[in-house]
């Protein structure tokens, strides 16, 4: 993930070219009209979903699809699409809490690594040691000290995502370093803040964006994977991933319980994916020949 | 799940046997197997299977007929129990065991350094005597009517002093020598423990055919807490036996030709709402009541239990010995419109959002429970409950290795859980006595009165005015509210047809007490 070439030219392409672009590419297009519908429906959720998510009636439950409730409802009588349509926008919320802190967090240390070359070699082991460990085992482990909740799962999100972000941050920095408006800059007196804030960073920011909405899945499907194994959300609120861990009791009895948010998962995941990679293709200057 | 079901039987014929290995299915794992340091009910039937007590418990739960002790006398004024060993005992390690052992034993659970939380089990002991080498004096300041069922107990257990001493404190993590008809052998926390048969075991309980050995020669007990996979494992044949078998699977089990489900000819054990009445929202007697109010318990035994069970209006089921019909109060009946009517009166009026509020703060509950079987689901049917009279429930639910520990704390406002129990005196006196806070007086409820009912319904030789007693405790603690029962639960023994002659147990939790009579 190092930077190649210093002679990149760093400009941040139009918006109504990224659009006209992304269209260009079908697979690219419905990627986007997928998760955006995705996330409109489930911002959306107290005004679109049918019922209470968190209504439990115990005389009809695990009742398979039909008109009334069409995902079924789950073993304690609760509507199951009203249960997704909140479980998205939890697990979408929780992912973008971690992308945004991770990437802002991450993208930080990458810049002041490569500004401050003395700190480089600190900040960049630093990088290496949380690099080493397993994101599920983070959450394991501080879910275990502080009791299961979002919070130790955002951390371990938060923690997986800072190293990721301060490599690439740091490998797109290194590059505009060596460029000679940043000698300029320093000749006529310009602060380290606003060299970091105006040179470094806006020159950065498209490969360090590019780079978090890849991550953006990643991060989902290692949130709801801790919410499965019982370190995330807790009960009664509604995730996709503990859904999917509550059905699996009921699996040979009423499959829908567990496969339905399981399937969800993977619509928002591989959405968010591709929509990852033709951002990449559009936005990241260096595929732009 | 017909398809699904034929397909595991298909690679169950094609799995080798092995006949002489048992291996049992369980759900979660015990913190330790120290059999006087614990209530967990996890740590009963491996205690009951590598050790013994000195009297033994019939499938009625109410015979006791001799183990350790082959005869017992009991004096006039029913304060000192004699008890006659048996002279041909050994321990796993080949040690003889005497009086001594049993002495030290006791003696063990009665040190109040080894905070042994069933001492209480044992009664109001002045001294325990070792006059001979096969002869042990029980002697109390009172007399215990219930002093020999409880010495059926785990906690009750004859272990080996230089075993205890040589481990410190791996002991009953690392082993256990015991004198029972199995041997501990190891134990890998959350995953499996091995045990194997004791040869030399010929002093079994006389509701066996066979007094020992086993006619098994290894024992695995094997944790899984995933419902479908013990499900799937009990099916295909992997496994030979489970006691933790989910109430949703039992109408199929019941169905497939290699299995067969047991139940125990006596089975007391309640799942109840423990309130802890020192925290702030739970003080006032009122919102405990509603609380039990709001709750249908009919539609938990249906949905939650699949019927296996039976609604709980009262603390103790109708067959309990010294069951009081009339302390049972109204209040533990459905009606969430009288519940909300409470809960106004004591001043929790509704607000905007669909919850209570008062002065400004919520009615916030938190509950601690178990992390597999029916806790969190009974919780959060319990949740979806209060939720509609404006009630917030949060749960944090803990693994079996560390839930007492977290229930020993003070930071939690209510906490769930399963027990049984063999009669009123039993239930009563280990819930509701002051001396048994902060566990398992979790309610910390600290009242003279119930003391003095409780020790009376202990001690009194008559057993009309020992019922007297604690039918009064029944009232006086069921009026409270400090508790929401919710279901007697129904209990299965769940084997494969391969194995034969079981018969299913319930002393204290576990359905499979000696295991001397299964035959492979």
């Amino acid at each position: 993930m190092s930077a190649t070439t210093a002679e990149t030219n760093v400009v941040l392409p139009g918006r109504a070219s990224v659009l006209r672009r992304l269209a260009r590419d079908k697979v690219a297009a419905a990627a986007a009209i997928i998760f955006g519908s995705i996330c409109v429906i489930s911002m959306l959720a107290p005004w679109v979903s049918p019922y209470d998510p968190y209504y439990t009636d115990l005389t009809i439950v695990m009742q398979p699809p039909s008109e009334l409730h069409w995902f079924g409802t789950d073993n304690t009588g609760r509507d199951i699409l009203s249960r997704i349509i909140y479980g998205t926008r939890n697990t979408l919320l929780m992912g973008l809490a971690g992308v945004v802190i991770g990437g802002f967090i991450g993208g930080l240390l990458g810049l002041l690594a490569a500004f401050y070359k003395r700190a480089d070699g600190w900040i960049m082991r630093l990088v290496d040691i949380l690099l080493a460990f397993p994101a599920i085992l983070i959450g394991l482990a501080v879910a275990a000290i502080s009791g299961a909740g979002l919070g130790p799962v955002l951390v371990a999100l938060v923690v997986a995502t800072v190293p990721l972000v301060a490599r690439v941050a740091r490998g797109s920095a290194v590059s505009i370093m060596e460029q000679e408006f940043m000698e300029a800059g320093r000749v006529v007196g310009v602060s380290d803040f606003t060299l970091i804030w105006r040179y470094l960073l806006l020159n950065c920011i498209s490969t360090i964006f590019v780079f978090l909405t890849l991550r953006f899945g990643q991060v989902i499907l290692v949130g709801s994977a801790l919410s499965f194994l019982g370190m995330g959300a807790q009960p009664p609120m509604a995730e996709l991933g503990m859904m999917a861990a509550q059905g699996r009791d009921f699996l040979f009895l009423a499959p829908h319980i567990a496969t339905i948010p399981s399937l969800a998962i993977f619509v928002v995941v591989l959405a968010a994916n591709l929509l990852g990679d033709a951002l990449r293709d559009v936005l990241d200057p260096r595929l732009q020949q | 799940m017909r398809m699904i079901l034929g397909l595991l039987l298909a690679i169950a014929a094609a799995l080798p046997a092995s006949a002489q290995t048992l291996t049992l299915l369980r759900n979660i794992d015990a913190p330790h197997y120290d059999p006087h340091r614990t209530t967990a009910g996890a740590t009963t039937e491996i205690s009951l299977l590598v050790g013994d007590t000195l009297v033994g418990l019939d499938f009625d739960l109410k015979t006791i007929t001799p183990l350790l002790a082959e005869s017992w006398t009991v004096s006039p004024d029913g304060k000192l129990y004699t008890f006659k060993l048996r002279q041909d005992v050994t321990f796993c390690s080949g040690k003889k065991m005497t009086s001594a052992d049993v002495l030290y034993s006791f003696n063990r659970v009665l040190n109040p350094d080894t905070k042994a939380p069933f001492k209480w089990r044992m009664g109001p002991v002045k001294e325990v005597r070792a006059p001979d080498p096969y002869t042990i004096e029980y002697e109390m300041t009172a007399p215990f009517s219930e002093l020999l069922l409880n010495l059926t107990n785990f906690q009750g257990t004859i272990v080996n002093q230089a075993n205890v001493e040589a481990l410190g404190k791996d002991f009953g993590v690392k082993g256990v020598d015991g004198t029972g008809p199995f041997c501990f052998q190891s134990w890998e926390p959350r995953n499996q423990i091995v045990a194997t048969r004791h040869a030399a075991y010929k002093w079994g309980p006389p509701i066996y055919k066979n007094r020992g050995p086993a006619k098994y020669e290894k024992l695995v007990w094997k944790i899984v807490p995933e419902e479908a996979s013990r499900l799937a494992a009990m099916a295909s044949g992997q496994v030979d036996m489970t006691y933790s078998m989910p109430d949703q699977y039992l109408p199929q089990i019941a169905k497939l030709p290699n299995l067969q489900v047991l139940r125990p000819e006596a089975d007391l054990r309640l799942f109840y709402l423990g309130f802890k009445i020192t925290r702030e929202n739970l003080q006032d007697v009122r919102v405990r009541q509603a609380l039990s109010m709001a709750i249908d318990r009919k539609q938990i035994v249906d949905a939650i239990y699949f019927g296996n069970g039976e609604a709980a209006p009262g603390y103790l089921h109708p067959k309990t010995p010294g069951y009081s019909a009339a302390a049972v109060p109204a209040f533990n009946r459905y009606d969430p419109v009288a519940a909300g009517k409470l809960l106004d009166e004591a001043g929790w009026t509704m607000g905007t959002d669909g919850f209570r509020h008062r002065d400004g703060k919520k009615l916030s509950l938190l509950l601690y429970g178990f992390a597999g079987g029916r806790s969190p689901k009974v919780a959060e049917a319990a949740q979806g409950f209060w939720r509609k009279i404006g009630v917030d429930l949060q749960l944090q639910m803990w693994d079996g290795t560390i839930v007492f520990s977290k229930l020993a704390q003070q930071d939690y406002d209510i906490w769930s859980i399963a027990f049984p129990y063999s009669s009123a005196g039993d239930a009563l006196r280990l819930y509701f006595h002051s001396g048994n806070i902060p566990s398992p007086n979790r309610m910390n409820w600290k009242d003279p009165e119930t003391d003095r009912l409780l020790d009376l319904g202990n001690t009194a030789l008559d057993e009309k005015e020992r019922f007297e007693a604690l039918a009064q405790v029944q009232k006086l603690v069921q009026e409270q509210a400090l508790w929401v029962p919710l279901v007697h639960e129904g209990l299965a023994l769940v084997v494969n047809k391969q194995v034969k002659n079981m018969r299913a147990h319930h002393v204290y939790t576990s359905m499979v007490y000696k295991l001397l009579d299964a035959t492979p």
